[in-house]
C-alpha cells in the first residue's frame, strides 16, 4: 500500500497535508516513527489516510490507538469472545495473545504506546515474524535501542506545521 | 509500565497528590464547562487566560465551547495542565504537590520545556511541586532548570 506523494486534505479534521515523499507501507520491512508537535495531525493521518488505503487494500493490520484502557477493555472482551479465559489475565498476555492471534496482519500501528510500555520491545519479538512494516506515533527519544524493532529500516516520518490558514492548518510531511 | 488504570492510581495516590491523568482529564466536554463546574459561575476572565495561554501552545483553533473529543490527545493534555495552572493562580492554591500520569510523555519535547516552565513560573509564589510515576516508583520533576526528569 503505497500513499503517494502530494497534497491530501481533511476537511473536517482543517488539515491539509502535503506529503513530500511516496511513502510505502506494503511489505516495506520498515519501522516508521511518526514524529511532530502536538496538533499536527499524526493521529488524524492514521486514522484518516493510511487506515482506510490499508482497507481499500484489503491488507490486515493490528492497531492500538492512545486510549490504552479502552484498547485493552476491547482485547479483554474480544479474547473473551473467542474462547480464552483471560478475566484475570496482566496486559502484557493479553497483548501477547491478541497479536499471537493477528498473524494475518502484516502492519502492526503503535499510537504513543510507549508512554505505557516504555520498553515495549517485546511486541516486536512477539510479531517481527509476520509484521513487514511498523508505524509509531511517538513523543519519545529518537535513539532508545529498546524501542526499534531489529533488522526493521527506521524511517523517520516529521510533521511539520508551514502554516494557519484561518483554522486549517497546513502540515507537511517529510522523511527524515 | 506506566499506570493508566485509575482505581489503582487513586488508591495509591490520591492521599498525598493531585493527579492529572492522561485518560481522565477532564470531567465535561469544553473549556468552559469544566470551568463552570470548577468555579461554579461563568469565569470569562479565567476561560480568557487559559484560552491565551493555549495559544502560546500554537494551539490556535482553541475556544472555550469547543468539544475536546476534537483536540489531539497532547492537545488535552496541555489543555489540562494550563486549566490547573489557571486554577493555581486563581485560588491561590500553595504547596500543591501534582501527579503528571502520562502526561510529559503525551506532547512534544518543545512542549514539555514550555509546560514545565509554566509550573516554574508559579513555583515560587505557589510552592508547586511537580511529580511523575514510573515502574511504580514517583519521580520528582525538578523545577528550576526547566528540564522534566523520568
Amino acid at each position: 500500500m503505497e500513499i503517494h506523494k502530494g497534497k491530501y486534505r481533511l476537511e473536517n479534521r482543517n488539515l491539509n497535508f502535503e506529503i513530500v515523499d511516496d511513502l510505502n507501507f506494503n511489505n516495506s520491512g520498515c519501522c516508521f516513527y511518526f514524529r511532530g508537535g502536538n496538533g499536527f495531525g499524526k493521529t488524524s493521518f492514521l486514522e484518516k489516510i493510511i487506515i482506510p488505503a490499508l482497507k481499500a487494500d484489503n491488507l490486515p493490520y493490528l492497531y492500538i490507538g492512545q486510549d490504552i484502557r479502552t484498547q485493552l477493555y476491547t482485547l479483554r472482551a474480544l479474547l473473551s469472545i473467542q474462547g480464552f479465559k483471560v478475566s484475570d489475565t496482566d496486559e502484557v498476555e493479553l497483548l501477547r495473545l491478541w497479536i499471537n492471534r493477528g498473524q494475518s496482519a502484516s502492519v502492526l500501528i503503535l499510537d504513543e504506546f510507549d508512554k505505557y510500555f516504555p520498553d515495549y520491545g517485546f511486541i516486536f519479538d512477539w510479531s517481527d515474524a509476520f509484521i513487514r512494516t511498523y508505524i509509531i506515533v511517538t513523543h519519545l527519544g529518537i535513539n532508545r535501542c529498546e524501542a526499534v524493532a531489529k533488522n526493521y529500516r527506521i524511517c523517520n516520518l516529521r510533521f511539520e506545521l508551514i502554516n494557519i490558514d484561518g483554522r486549517l492548518k497546513n502540515i507537511r510531511v517529510r522523511n527524515e | 509500565m506506566a499506570i493508566y488504570n485509575l482505581d489503582s492510581l487513586l488508591d495509591k495516590y490520591s492521599g498525598e497528590f493531585l493527579i492529572l491523568e492522561f485518560n481522565h482529564l477532564f470531567i465535561s466536554s469544553s473549556i468552559r464547562e469544566e470551568v463552570w463546574l470548577l468555579q461554579r459561575k461563568n469565569d470569562s476572565a479565567l476561560i480568557d487566560k487559559i484560552l491565551q495561554a493555549a495559544r502560546e501552545f500554537n494551539i490556535h483553533e482553541v475556544s472555550n465551547d469547543r468539544d475536546f473529543e476534537t483536540y489531539s490527545g497532547g492537545q488535552k493534555a496541555i489543555l489540562g495542565c494550563l486549566l490547573t495552572l489557571a486554577l493555581i493562580g486563581d485560588r491561590k492554591i500553595h504547596g500543591l504537590k501534582l501527579l503528571l500520569n502520562n502526561i510529559l510523555d503525551s506532547v512534544s519535547e518543545e512542549n514539555r520545556s514550555k509546560l514545565v516552565q509554566k509550573f516554574e513560573e508559579i513555583r515560587p509564589t505557589h510552592n508547586i511541586r511537580l511529580f511523575t510515576e514510573k515502574d511504580g516508583h514517583i519521580q520528582e520533576i525538578f523545577l528550576g532548570n526547566g528540564n522534566p526528569q523520568g
